[in-house]
């Protein structure tokens, strides 16, 4: 039987290696406090956490990263996360901007699924526009795909270039 | 020497000839019997006479005279054959050479006749052997043209067919080496965004099928 979290993904958790990292760095800190618990040598400041994790923990679901009870909370809802989350593939034809990966993503998880994973790509032979590609399906979203469905449009515009 | 002096010539050869026969018969005919008298001394004289007279006449020179003229008379008869047979000769030879000129012609007539009428018939032949060879180059060439312009027409509608459905990538490609990667992704999203939107029941549809 699978949970289902109740976590928010921030827009910044793009992919799947997104959570990789955000779950590495919850073990790390975990076994920084464990470490600090057994040495009792005075408190040790904790490590700064990256702004990502900052982002999902503090910010948007507001977990205190300083109890051990809700990292492992935290932990075990990114488990679950990654166990469910759907991934995509997107292609672009050049690399893209980390405002315009949020839109998307936003987008996504709006209306698709609030835990869609992207995995981001490259294909300069769109021109323009992307590839999606799911579980089983291609999405061509492209401009190759935009004008193959203006075809006979484009037909007529060069009859009418040739007529003249 | 003419005419008139040959024939006092021969003439005086025949009267001395007919004078000695008329001697000869006399003498022949009124011999003295064996038993007559002898003949008188007159006539024994006459008959010296005579006898001198015909040696006289036919004398070495005479007769070498008469052998010269015979000779001369010969050669001239010889000549005048000669002549004759010379112009003959060349009548003949001249008769000869139209003969053989008009033969000639007339074979030569015949062969060139014969020649010109192979020629003809050759020309003609060679004619309507060409006048068949343009027709048939004629059909060839029309079925030449209408074979190239139904491959034309078939190649030209195969590539406007192929133009046409190849025409997204052609522009695409266009558009391609003409922009590159200058259109920025931020210029594009609404036109991304636009595109999810359309496919967003086939996306939630293969999600839940995924999940």
């Amino acid at each position: 039987m699978v949970l289902k979290p109740n976590l928010v993904l921030p827009s910044a958790v793009v992919s799947v290696g997104d959570l990789n990292r955000l779950s590495r760095e919850l073990s790390s800190l975990n076994d920084f406090f464990l470490s600090a618990a057994a040495r009792k040598a005075g408190a040790a400041p904790p490590p700064r956490v990256t702004r990502i994790l900052n982002s999902l923990a503090t910010e948007t679901n507001k977990y205190n990263l300083l109890d051990a009870k809700q990292r492992q909370n935290l932990a075990q809802e990114l488990k679950t996360i990654q166990a469910i989350a759907p991934v995509m593939h997107i292609s672009f034809a050049s690399e893209p901007s980390p405002q315009a990966i949020e839109r998307i993503l936003v987008w996504l998880r709006t209306n698709i699924h609030p835990y869609a994973l992207l995995q981001v790509g490259l294909q300069p032979t769109i021109a323009a526009g992307c590839v999606l590609r799911t579980t089983n399906q291609v999405f061509d979203m492209s401009l190759r795909s935009y004008l193959d469905r203006q075809k006979d449009y484009l037909v007529a515009l060069v009859k009418g270039a040739v007529g003249d | 020497m003419n005419t008139g002096g040959l024939i006092l010539v021969i003439g005086s050869l025949l009267s001395a000839a007919a004078a000695f026969i008329w001697l000869a018969t006399k003498l022949k005919s009124g011999p003295p019997s064996p038993g007559g008298k002898p003949a008188s001394p007159t006539s024994q004289i006459f008959e010296q006479a005579a006898k001198e007279d015909v040696d006289h006449i036919f004398n070495n020179e005479f007769r070498e005279e008469l052998r010269n003229r015979g000779r001369l008379h010969f050669e001239k008869v010889i000549g005048e054959n000669a002549m004759f047979l010379q112009q003959d000769l060349r009548q003949t030879t001249s008769q000869l050479n139209d003969y053989m000129r008009a033969e000639i012609t007339r074979t030569l007539q015949v062969e060139f006749k014969k020649y010109e009428q192979s020629i003809t018939d050759a020309k003609a032949l060679a004619l309507d052997s060409i006048e068949k060879t343009v027709v048939t180059i004629e059909q060839q060439r029309k079925f030449l043209e209408t074979q190239m312009l139904t491959q034309s027409e078939a190649q030209k509608a195969r590539l406007i067919a192929r133009f046409e459905v190849e025409m997204a990538g052609i522009v695409n490609h266009y558009i391609l080496r003409a922009i590159g990667n200058q259109i920025d992704l931020s210029d594009q999203l609404e036109f991304i965004l636009s595109e999810l939107e359309a496919n967003k029941v086939a996306i939630l549809e293969d999600i839940k099928r995924g999940t």
